[in-house]
């Protein structure tokens, strides 16, 4: 694409007076040729009027020329200055903010407001082996809200992201459909919020304005209270909201199932449409998260400190970007870099899972009690389905929560060929994709082998 | 085209907007000054691609039209007019001629079609902020020096217009020192954007009597200070700016508080002989009540010098007496407040009333 545009270029000064050509179109690039969309980067907007008013057909049939369809030719900001390396001095390795304008709301009517924070965005959420699946039922929510996954069931732990996904679903969908009334909330000002309008005598209009959006978010649904009336509202406003077909997105700590004070037609509604749940991320998903930290904010890091990072931060993203920020600050302040600060043993991280490590024997156990069988069934050769079922289901977390080698978890479960626990774990992998019993179940045997 | 003017009102809209007009010689037709009449609104504008100066001129008397003129040539034949002179300035085509009573002459201008047309801010989009004229020169007169001319970090070669919890601060860094100042409380409106210095500079050059206010205007990519007849419309910095706020030490271990002149006359002392040493100066502080600034210059001696005040804590940093200087120079008030930690973490220095201005100079190596 560059050099595309430097033959146009070539063609442009041959029919343009010099003077001109290296005022105007020195320090320009092409920035996009997508279908026919032509892009191009000027160094700031003084540029724009004058390129357009003057150069538009000039750049048109120099582009057409080099075979370069054209329908339409925009202009845009974009400072190619490349960033040189420098020595270290005090604002190096500081994050830094990109410039952006923000206007004032003219009325902070809470009936327009959606309560979104713009900082959520999808293209800051990094994708790993352990949201992907969550991720990816997102993009089809923003690309048609209120169709397949809704309601859209999203759970996981502390620190794993739900508030930022969800937000980021409804930051994206409000740039394509900006009318579209979105309106997030945690659960608990949901009720604060119902109960003030009941106690000044405005239970309708607080009604109208939920029955009115097309997208609702609840955040933190963990938190519902047992009080009757107001969880009532809710499931109200949830069915109304639903048959018309509109988004209702909802997130939780665990799965409603589990939620002692939620009323069991709620619980089940909640997940007709399947729960995505967020995983703690794995080893390679932690250095990802990293990198893209580094990178969205400018900064230099060795890979070495960032491996290191992931590796001794096991507890959740928050803890891990807490983590970084803190080491990144603290070389700023020594002057010296990350991983000399790490070897120097100046830093102490070692954020364990709270999560007491498990035992073969114990995944095995609570394994055989959760379907009511005893340890033998499942280590006996019996074929009978629900035998076998809950064999595959100990073999996928021995080799999901322990990390054991196929052929270790053969003789813990008393099979002879590894191959055979290969294709079990391959099954219940590829089940959980479409079965969301099993995911549940199998978040329940979990909780039973950790809690 | 035609307008009526007094030569002092005329000479003075032509050296302001005349500054920005020279020196581009790629594009000959930046050295001129657009003179526009529409309806009775009667603009001088010049443009150096980067910002563009717009004066408003109030007219007796004008024909509607349009013409550039060479700037420099048209505000120096206009300043040596007598004062007082009324003068008329018309023109035919590219031909300017310019009267005043019996002084005349005339001018090859250019057609304004080759003139760049300036970009638009978008008003609805817009964020507006007004400040006081005089807090807004000293404000950016104690921050701008703070600032960068190193090219090869663009970031740095502005100020930082940002807002945090509802204040408008304006910010600078050449990654050695750094300035805060808290322009506005209560803004509304959120920015965060760099304006070149230089652009910012220009901006003070025009700040005149006649104007009480400023009003800053940001869009997305532009920036308009508007300060009575005067329009300056400039670039913003299209680059990140380093999240200062985490740079500014929360807490000290040492705290001072020094007399700011006395300071200053004991930095200058030492400055003298730090010169071969690249400005190098120590700064001690020792229980009780001795604070000591010294420097070694080893072919000419050395020199010490003593301020006796509170000392809570012992400890000592290496400063550049230059960049001290500079920050003692942007405060203002009697006393000020110098604390720092140890030989590596910044010494934060604030007037010691008013906490709205700080200034953080980096140690140097010891």
């Amino acid at each position: 694409m560059y050099d595309v545009w430097k033959n146009a270029l070539a063609e442009i000064e041959q029919q343009i007076s010099a003077a001109n050509f290296s005022t105007w179109f020195q320090d320009t690039s092409l920035l996009s040729t997508d279908d026919g969309h032509i892009v191009i980067g000027v160094k700031n907007s003084f540029f724009v009027k004058q390129l357009h008013n003057r150069y538009l057909d000039t750049i048109k049939s120099a582009l057409e020329h080099n075979n370069i369809g054209v329908s339409d030719v925009t202009f845009e900001v974009s400072s190619n200055t490349k960033v040189t390396p420098r020595p270290r001095e005090i604002t190096h390795t500081t994050p830094s903010i990109k410039p952006y304008i923000r206007k004032a709301k003219t009325s902070l009517d809470p009936y327009h407001s959606t309560g979104l924070n713009q900082k959520y965005t999808l293209d800051n959420f990094i994708v790993g082996s352990n949201n992907d699946l969550a991720v990816s039922a997102a993009r089809n929510i923003i690309s048609s809200p209120g169709d397949r996954y809704n309601p859209f069931f999203l759970y996981g732990g502390p620190g794993l992201g739900k508030t930022h996904l969800v937000q980021a679903i409804g930051n994206e969908i409000l740039k394509t459909r900006p009318d579209f009334k979105i309106f997030y909330t945690p659960i608990s000002h949901f009720y604060s919020d119902f109960i003030d309008a009941i106690q000044s005598g405005k239970g309708k209009e607080f009604n109208l304005k939920f029955r009115k959006l097309d997208c609702l978010i609840v955040d933190d649904f963990q938190f519902i209270v047992n009080k009757e009336k107001s969880q009532e509202e809710f499931f109200n406003i949830f069915n109304d909201l639903y048959q018309l077909n509109k988004q209702i997105i909802v997130t939780s700590d665990r799965l409603p199932s589990q939620i002692k004070t939620v009323d069991e037609r709620l619980a089940s509604r909640l997940t007709w449409a399947g729960a995505f749940d967020l995983q703690l991320p794995k080893f390679e998903d932690k250095c990802a998260i990293l990198r893209a930290k580094a990178e969205l904010s400018d900064i230099d890091i060795e890979p070495e400190a960032i491996e290191y990072i992931a590796e001794n931060v096991n507890t959740n993203i928050r803890d891990l970007e807490g983590e970084f920020s803190t080491i990144l600050l603290m070389s700023e302040v020594r002057g010296v870099t990350p991983l000399e600060l790490i070897k120097n043993g100046a830093v102490n991280i070692n954020k364990q899972s709270r999560l007491r490590p498990a035992s073969a024997k114990q995944i095995v156990d609570k394994v055989a009690k959760y379907f009511n069988l005893s340890p033998k069934d499942i280590r006996s050769r019996s074929r009978v389905s629900n035998i076998k079922n809950a064999r595959q289901v100990a073999m996928f977390l021995l080799s999901k929560e322990l990390n054991l080698s196929t052929t270790k978890i053969a003789t813990e479960v008393g099979l002879q060929n590894h191959t055979t626990v290969m294709h079990g774990i391959r099954k219940i992998d590829s089940d959980l994709k479409k079965d969301f019993s099993l995911r549940d179940q199998i978040e329940e045997i979990k909780e039973n082998i950790y809690g | 085209m035609k307008i009526k003017v007094t030569q002092t009102k005329l000479s003075k809209a032509l050296n302001n907007v005349s500054r920005i007009a020279i020196g581009k010689v790629t594009l000959p037709i930046l050295n001129n000054v657009l003179i526009r009449v529409d309806n009775k609104k009667v603009s001088l504008t010049t443009t150096n691609l980067d910002m563009a100066i717009v004066d408003f001129l109030p007219v007796s008397d004008s024909e509607d039209g349009v013409v550039t003129v060479p700037a420099k040539l048209l505000a120096e034949f206009v300043s040596n007019l007598p004062r007082g002179e009324i003068i008329e300035i018309s023109s035919t085509d590219t031909k300017v001629t310019i009267t005043a009573g019996k002084y005349s002459s005339t001018i090859n201008g250019t057609l304004a079609d080759d003139f760049p047309e300036l970009p638009e801010i978008n008003e609805t989009s817009a964020v507006v902020y007004k400040i006081n004229t005089d807090d807004f020169k000293a404000s950016v007169g104690q921050v701008a020096i703070a600032s960068s001319n190193d090219l090869t970090r663009p970031a740095l070669t502005g100020v930082y217009f940002n807002t945090v919890d509802h204040t408008l601060a304006i910010a600078a860094t050449d990654g050695y020192r750094l300035a805060e100042k808290k322009i506005i409380n209560n803004v509304e409106s959120e920015v965060k954007a760099i304006v070149p210095s230089s652009s910012l500079q220009e901006v003070l050059r025009s700040i005149n009597d006649d104007a009480e206010e400023v009003e800053i205007t940001f869009n997305e990519d532009l920036v308009r200070f508007r300060l009575g007849e005067i329009e300056i419309i400039s670039k913003l910095i299209d680059a990140s700016f380093p999240d200062y706020q985490k740079l500014i030490p929360k807490d000290c271990n040492i705290h001072l508080t020094l007399d700011r002149e006395e300071l200053a006359r004991i930095t200058k002392l030492a400055a003298l002989f730090a010169r071969s040493v690249g400005g190098a100066i120590v700064c001690e502080a020792t229980e009780p009540d001795v604070f000591l600034v010294k420097s070694i210059a080893n072919e000419f001696g050395e020199n010490d010098s003593i301020i006796n005040t509170t000392v809570d804590k012992s400890g000592k940093i290496n400063l550049n007496s230059k960049f001290l200087l500079d920050a003692l120079n942007a405060l203002d008030e009697k006393n000020l407040r110098f604390d720092f930690s140890d030989r590596v973490a910044p010494i934060v220095i604030r007037n010691e009333k008013s906490t709205n201005y700080t200034h953080i100079v980096m140690p140097l190596n010891s």
